[in-house]
């Protein structure tokens, strides 16, 4: 599958090696875990990876529905499983351009495995 | 204060001196219309009867709804509908008119135009208080924040930094042109009073952390000196003396501009040829013009106060009752709090008062220092005063959710990235509400009284859409880990919203003085508590004219525009309302507090 077009949005300057993590995420007033009057541990974890993952060189984009619609647009995959599971289907994770997760955020082990080749 | 007449006012000068003037109004309490005696609305709109002046109403309401539509377009076609009605749902929430409000106050700073060409002068009848100025400090946040979040995980509150980068631009520029004096004027407007003083100096260093300067003030609502023949007004004009002097003395007379002066009129402020007059004394110091003398006398009070219909919705009545005085700065929520809550002690209920104001105004007026744990106070058996101070709660809110994070062992980065959005204006919103919550789950007072109120903004954050099945730790008990402790957080938030839902056990007591903006202000908050399912449960009428001592025309001019007002707040309002009577000196100190209790609330019950 051909990776996703129109990256009009992202400021971030590929790595070197062009890895590229994307996460598009579900729809949510705010996605940094902190808002509200609770905590979203989940949340958290998911920003602590993407920490990680930057630290080792890899480059993360993480898209919102209403900040970067055209993100989601654009990826065939993603509006597929979109239309067909609705809610469900989000997050859904894409590595070097294909699917490697959905309906659930991946823990930082899943990402290293599928940068490595593996399918999840 | 004030500000749209003197705005007004300015606006019709400058026009008449043949500068292309552009006054917008982003208030959505703002009586613009009003003033000008005239249709204006959502876009630049001539002025009649003034060439050169036009006006523009920004409705946030409106403004907000087409920021959705922009933001929803592109997803109505593509997205199944149960997503679209989820994503809008978000969207209805309240960081998005924030957002909103603060994409379109940057807008009007890029140099509108209309007809012909660009306009010479741009008028904001905005104080940068405040909301206002929260949106004025996002700028510098957000250039701080963007770094932070594109160092990081790329996420920040208000969105994905790489989508906010471009409106980074349009910010800063606002910024730098509200930065140079010669592109831009503020001035203040402000009535000779302690609270409005305060406000002022308060603001105004708030503006100057961000480099911004003041430039003039205006002093408005300056008794005429003559009304002092009536001893009633002569101790109000005294005490306006006192702190036109205390004006004088302060860093607030040493601005760039002269200070300019204006008497309290004897009526509304409405037309075009009053708009000149206006102007007329506020820039050539022309004197106010006389009062004739009314052909109607005016009328005996009318509005009866019914102690009947009021004292059920303050009294505890056999359970708890919390009274919430809602209501914009400036219209006297801390007197009447003072007054509600000294009454109900001296009835024999066990009362806490409460307040969040960092300028500590409670304890001016009950005269009596009010620290953050509740103490008696001092000649009032059975009164119990605290503060609850908004960035100390928040501060105290965040150590305990990152020593939390610490404990399970996330890094540093992340420890930072958490840090920086706990610095929200959300935070200090929901932590001083948590701190509120402590308070009203204490069950041995029989009333709280407190001198603010969450807004329907604070209360939807609460009720933000939350999977409660879902593992969730709880911020105030950030030591518990189980399933458990998303039943306590939702039963401890859930208890105290059906509270306030509910008017057995709470009141919400909305505070104006009888004119348009106060009551308009009062309005919407009515109308957007309402949809978290809170109603109102009392009107306040402050700085009610006593009609006796309206002897003179000028007296009784503004008596009839009281009046005419008061109807409308009842026109408004379907509840009781309590007038609290203007006093020839101000709210004050336990004595005063007592027996202006007894008068508007009745003196049964007491020694």
């Amino acid at each position: 599958m051909s990776e996703p077009i129109a990256w009009i949005e992202t400021t971030t300057v590929p790595s070197t090696n062009g890895t590229r993590v994307e996460i598009f995420d579900p729809p949510m007033c705010c996605p940094t875990g902190v808002c509200g009057p609770t905590l979203d541990q989940t949340l958290l974890d998911v920003n602590e990876m993407i920490l990680s993952l930057k630290a080792a060189g890899v480059s993360v984009e993480r898209y919102q529905m209403t900040s970067q619609p055209a993100a989601f647009l654009n990826n065939a995959d993603v509006m597929r499983l979109v239309r067909e599971q609705q809610m469900a289907a989000l997050p859904i994770t894409v590595v070097r351009g294909h699917v490697v997760k959905v309906g659930a955020y991946p823990t930082l082990a899943e990402i290293k495995a599928s940068l490595n080749g593996a399918t999840v | 204060m004030g500000k749209t007449s003197m705005a007004c006012a300015a606006a019709v000068r400058h026009a008449d001196e043949g500068k292309r003037t552009l006054i917008v109004t982003t208030d959505p309490a703002s009586n613009l219309a009003d003033v000008f005696e005239q249709v204006i609305g959502h876009h630049v709109t001539p002025i009649a009867g003034v060439a050169n002046l036009w006006a523009m109403e920004i409705d946030p309401d409106k403004a907000t709804q087409e920021y959705i539509d922009r933001a929803m377009a592109p997803l109505r076609a593509a997205f199944p509908a149960q997503m679209v009605q989820v994503i809008e749902e978000q969207m209805s929430g309240p960081c998005t008119a924030e957002v909103a409000a603060f994409d379109r106050f940057t807008d009007f700073l890029e140099t509108p135009a209309a007809g012909d060409g660009a306009f010479d002068i741009v008028i904001f009848d905005t104080a940068p208080t405040g909301h206002t100025l929260r949106l004025l400090e996002l700028p510098a946040e957000w250039a701080r924040t963007i770094e932070q979040a594109t160092a990081s995980n790329g996420q920040t509150c208000l969105g994905p930094a790489a989508a906010i980068q471009s409106s980074k631009l349009k910010y800063e520029r606002a910024l730098a042109v509200m930065r140079d004096p010669s592109q831009t004027t503020f001035v203040f407007v402000l009535q000779p009073e302690a609270t409005p003083i305060k406000e002022t100096q308060r603001a105004t260093g708030e503006l100057a952390k961000l480099d911004i300067h003041t430039h003039q003030i205006i002093i408005n609502g300056i008794l005429p000196p003559e009304e002092a023949s009536n001893p009633f007004f002569a101790q109000r004009v005294t005490m306006q003396n006192r702190y036109l002097d205390q004006i004088a003395r302060s860093d607030l007379s040493r601005m760039p501009l002269p200070a300019r002066h204006m008497a309290l009129l004897d009526g509304e402020i409405k037309g075009v040829t009053r708009l000149r007059q206006v102007a007329e004394m506020l820039f050539d110091g022309k004197p106010r013009p006389r009062t004739s003398a009314l052909v109607r006398p005016v009328a005996e009070e009318h509005l009866v106060l019914s102690q009947a219909d009021i004292l059920p919705r303050v009294e505890p009545n056999g359970h708890q009752r919390v009274i919430f005085f809602a209501g914009k700065g400036g219209v006297g929520k801390t007197s009447a709090s003072c007054v509600t809550a000294v009454w109900l002690a001296r009835q024999g209920h066990k009362t806490l008062l409460l307040t969040t104001d960092p300028a500590a105004h409670l304890g001016d007026v009950l005269g009596v220092p009010v620290g953050d744990e509740a103490r008696p106070v001092g000649g009032a058996p059975n009164l119990w005063a605290a503060k609850i101070d908004p960035k100390g709660a928040a501060e105290a809110y965040k150590a305990r959710i990152l020593n939390d994070a610490r404990r399970r062992g996330r890094p540093p980065e992340a420890l930072k990235a958490m840090a920086e959005e706990l610095d929200s204006p959300c935070t200090e919103e929901m932590a001083a509400f948590d701190k509120f919550i402590d308070f009203a789950s204490q069950d041995e007072w029989d009333s709280i009284v407190f001198d603010t109120a969450p807004t329907g903004h604070t209360l939807r954050l609460l009720e933000l859409p939350i999977d409660w099945s879902k593992q969730l730790d709880v911020k105030i008990f950030a030591s518990v880990d189980t399933a458990a402790a998303d039943d306590v957080a939702k039963q401890r938030f859930g208890q105290v919203i059906e509270m306030m839902r509910d008017p057995q056990r709470s009141t919400f007591a909305f505070v104006m003085y009888p004119e348009s903006t106060p009551i308009v202000e009062a309005y919407r908050a009515a109308q957007e508590l309402r949809t978290v399912g809170i109603e109102p449960g009392l009107v306040v009428a402050n700085l009610i004219l006593p009609p006796e001592e309206c002897t003179t025309p000028y007296t009784q001019a503004r008596r009839a525009m009281q009046e005419k007002y008061l109807a409308e707040i009842a026109d408004r309002f379907s509840v009781p309302i309590l007038q609290i009577p203007l006093l020839p000196h101000e709210v004050k100190g336990l004595t005063v507090l007592e027996s202006l209790g007894d008068r508007v609330l009745g003196a049964k019950g007491n020694d």
